[in-house]
């Protein structure tokens, strides 16, 4: 946070990359719960019952386990793929 | 970041108005637009959640009717949940606002969700534009402070600045005594407007010009004060009142014409204002004012009998000084007698009256009256004046109305006035002609023409006698089924009653054919 604090006074064009940063943080952990996600789905038993939760709402549907093993694996995959990009733009960036 | 601090202790106001580009003034201006930046960023960010969940809404409403029921977890507060089954799959509710609910299917309900989500990425958008403008904006304001903050020759051109303000200042000072006469005049105007108008112009001539009208407006707002609380009439009244005591000229017959028109509410002011006049003004006036008093009253008829008896001081008071017009006044009485004795007829015979009075005073007014006038001084030269002459004879006017319209005598517009002169000093007269007297109210009265011819017939032997009356109360007399030959206004007439009866009985008999029957009688006594 004090080198976010330093970079504003530099320039405008930090403003992004400070945004970047923040997106990244936000991936980096939500790749971390996908992770457990999927860790604890493949431990499950096959007989128990998998609850997906409504967004915004309180109301928890029935779902297929294997189906909701899958998607998280792939949602996982996805944010893998989107970390990776910002990772490489940023080293871009800095060989630049 | 040497340079700003320099200039500011000294001239501090125009330095600082003058120099935007110091280091602690253009930071804080960062630091708001950055505010406003991250602000908008925050609110992008609420709103951008805001339609996830509605996207994530849609989709579920979308499929939610795929299936009969879905095995859920109910929630029991934010803790607790139970299963259960949801088994109206395509019935919602949505939430309106304000705790109102709509209950509709899951299509409808994505329309709604639809519609909103179309609200919300609008706002996002404005969020957006706003962001980019004050990002734009700190980007320029990094600039300036660069600027600033790497030119310490900008220090030179302030001071430039600053002379170039002060003689804008100048400039504006000059201007004032040209702009001056334009301010005095809107002045001017707003004080024409409404009187409050205490601004300092320095004028001294402007000044004592501004006070002679306000004195102006002062004398006319109280005038206008004055008269605001009584009627439009009431105010005409008190301007022309005001005209007399300036010009005291003799345009009271205008004033007069428009008083007639008062209503007997104002009579009393009427009245009281002839009567200040009588100590001023010459006789003319109270001429004047008197006949108008006297109109009005036959106009009204029925007024109150305090203005009347007012009227009857005017008039007294008027005899003494005036010539002319005396006689205007003296209607009231009678008439009023008339009034309250009389019947319906009482009613048209006023109208009558008061028209013959029209006639008159147009007359009057044309200079006919003059020639005329001197030569009445009491009664009995109204009578002596007013007179048909009927085969070499002299016949007394009983009815003028009738004299004047059917006979087309010499007779005047005065005559009217006479015989009101004569119903006054009825008294008077008494001995005279008690029958011509009642033959008068009765002409007067009735209106009857059939009638009227009777009594001409009568009052034919009788030579010049002076009288202008007809008989109104044996009239009536007969009229009511009761010949009993005393009504209350009658009094003075009883003794005359015995003849009269014949001439009535006459008429009686003569109902079917009365017309024929007169004409013939006053044809063969012409003849």
């Amino acid at each position: 946070m004090p080198s976010r604090g330093a970079r504003p006074e530099d320039g405008s064009g930090l403003v992004p990359t400070d945004n970047s940063t923040q997106h990244k943080e936000d991936l980096s952990s939500k790749i971390k719960e996908q992770k457990i996600v999927v860790d604890e789905l493949s431990n499950l038993k096959k007989n128990r019952k998998v609850y997906r939760q409504q967004q915004n709402s309180d109301i928890f549907f029935l779902a297929d386990r294997t189906e909701m093993l899958s998607e998280s694996k792939n949602t996982l995959d996805e944010l893998r793929k989107e970390y990776q990009e910002i990772e490489n733009s940023e080293k871009t960036k800095i060989k630049k | 970041m040497e340079a700003p601090p320099d200039p500011g202790p000294h001239a501090s106001a125009s330095a600082s108005a003058a120099a935007p580009l110091r280091a602690p003034e253009v930071a804080r201006l960062r630091e708001e637009q950055e505010k406003v930046v991250t602000n908008c960023q925050e609110k992008i960010q609420h709103w951008k959640k805001v339609d996830n969940d509605y996207n994530a809404l849609e989709e579920r409403l979308s499929t939610l009717p795929d299936k009969l029921s879905y095995n859920i977890m109910v929630p029991f507060g934010p803790f607790a949940f139970m299963p259960g089954k949801l088994v109206h799959t395509n019935e919602v509710t949505v939430l309106l606002g304000d705790n109102w609910f709509a209950k509709c299917s899951a299509k409808q309900a994505v329309g709604l969700v639809e519609h909103r989500k179309e609200h919300v990425r609008k706002t996002i958008d404005d969020l957006k534009k706003v962001m980019k403008n004050f990002e734009s904006r700190v980007e320029f304001t990094e600039d300036l402070q660069k600027m600033s903050d790497a030119a310490g020759d900008i220090v030179d051109i302030r001071e430039e600045i600053k002379t170039d303000f002060e003689f804008k200042a100048k400039h504006r000072i000059a201007h004032k005594p040209h702009s001056k006469p334009k301010t005095s005049g809107i002045f001017e105007a707003e004080f024409s407007n409404d009187l409050k108008s205490k601004d300092l112009l320095a004028d001294k001539e402007l000044w004592d010009r501004l006070e002679e009208l306000e004195r102006q407006e002062e004398l006319l707002g109280e005038i206008d004060i004055d008269s605001k609380p009584d009627t439009l009439i009431a105010n005409g009244e008190d301007t022309s009142s005001e005209e007399e005591k300036e010009d005291q000229n003799i345009n009271v017959n205008m004033m007069n014409q428009v008083m007639d028109s008062l209503t007997p509410s104002n009579c009393y002011q009427n009245v009281t204002n002839s009567e200040l006049f009588n100590g001023q003004v010459n006789s003319q006036w109270n001429c004047s004012i008197n006949g108008s008093n006297s109109y009005h009253n036959n106009e009204d008829e029925e007024d109150d009998d305090g203005g009347d008896n007012e009227n009857d001081h005017d008039t007294l008071g008027a005899e003494d000084n005036s010539i002319p017009t005396i006689y205007f006044s003296h209607t009231v009485e009678p008439k009023r007698v008339r009034i309250n004795t009389g019947k319906n007829t009482t009613l048209k015979f006023s109208e009558k009256k008061e028209e013959a009075k029209r006639k008159r005073k147009n007359s009057s007014g044309s200079g006919h009256s003059p020639q005329e006038l001197p030569m009445i001084r009491t009664p009995a030269d109204i009578y002596r004046v007013f007179v048909d002459i009927v085969n070499g004879e002299y016949v007394p006017r009983k009815s003028i109305l009738k004299s004047r319209s059917r006979e087309n005598s010499v007779c005047s517009d005065t005559s009217e006035s006479s015989a009101a002169d004569f119903d006054d000093r009825r008294g008077v007269l008494r001995s005279i002609s008690c029958e011509e007297a009642t033959c008068s109210d009765a002409n007067e009265s009735i209106l009857d023409e059939e009638q009227q011819e009777n009594h001409q017939k009568k009052l034919f032997p009788l030579s010049v006698t002076p009288e202008a009356f007809s008989g109104t109360v044996i009239e009536k007399e007969f009229l009511s089924p009761s010949l009993t030959p005393h009504p209350a206004m009658a009094h003075p007439v009883l003794p005359t009653i015995p003849e009269r009866k014949e001439v009535l009985s006459e008429v009686s008999e003569g109902t079917t054919k009365r017309v024929s029957k007169f004409k013939a009688a006053r044809l063969q006594q012409k003849n």
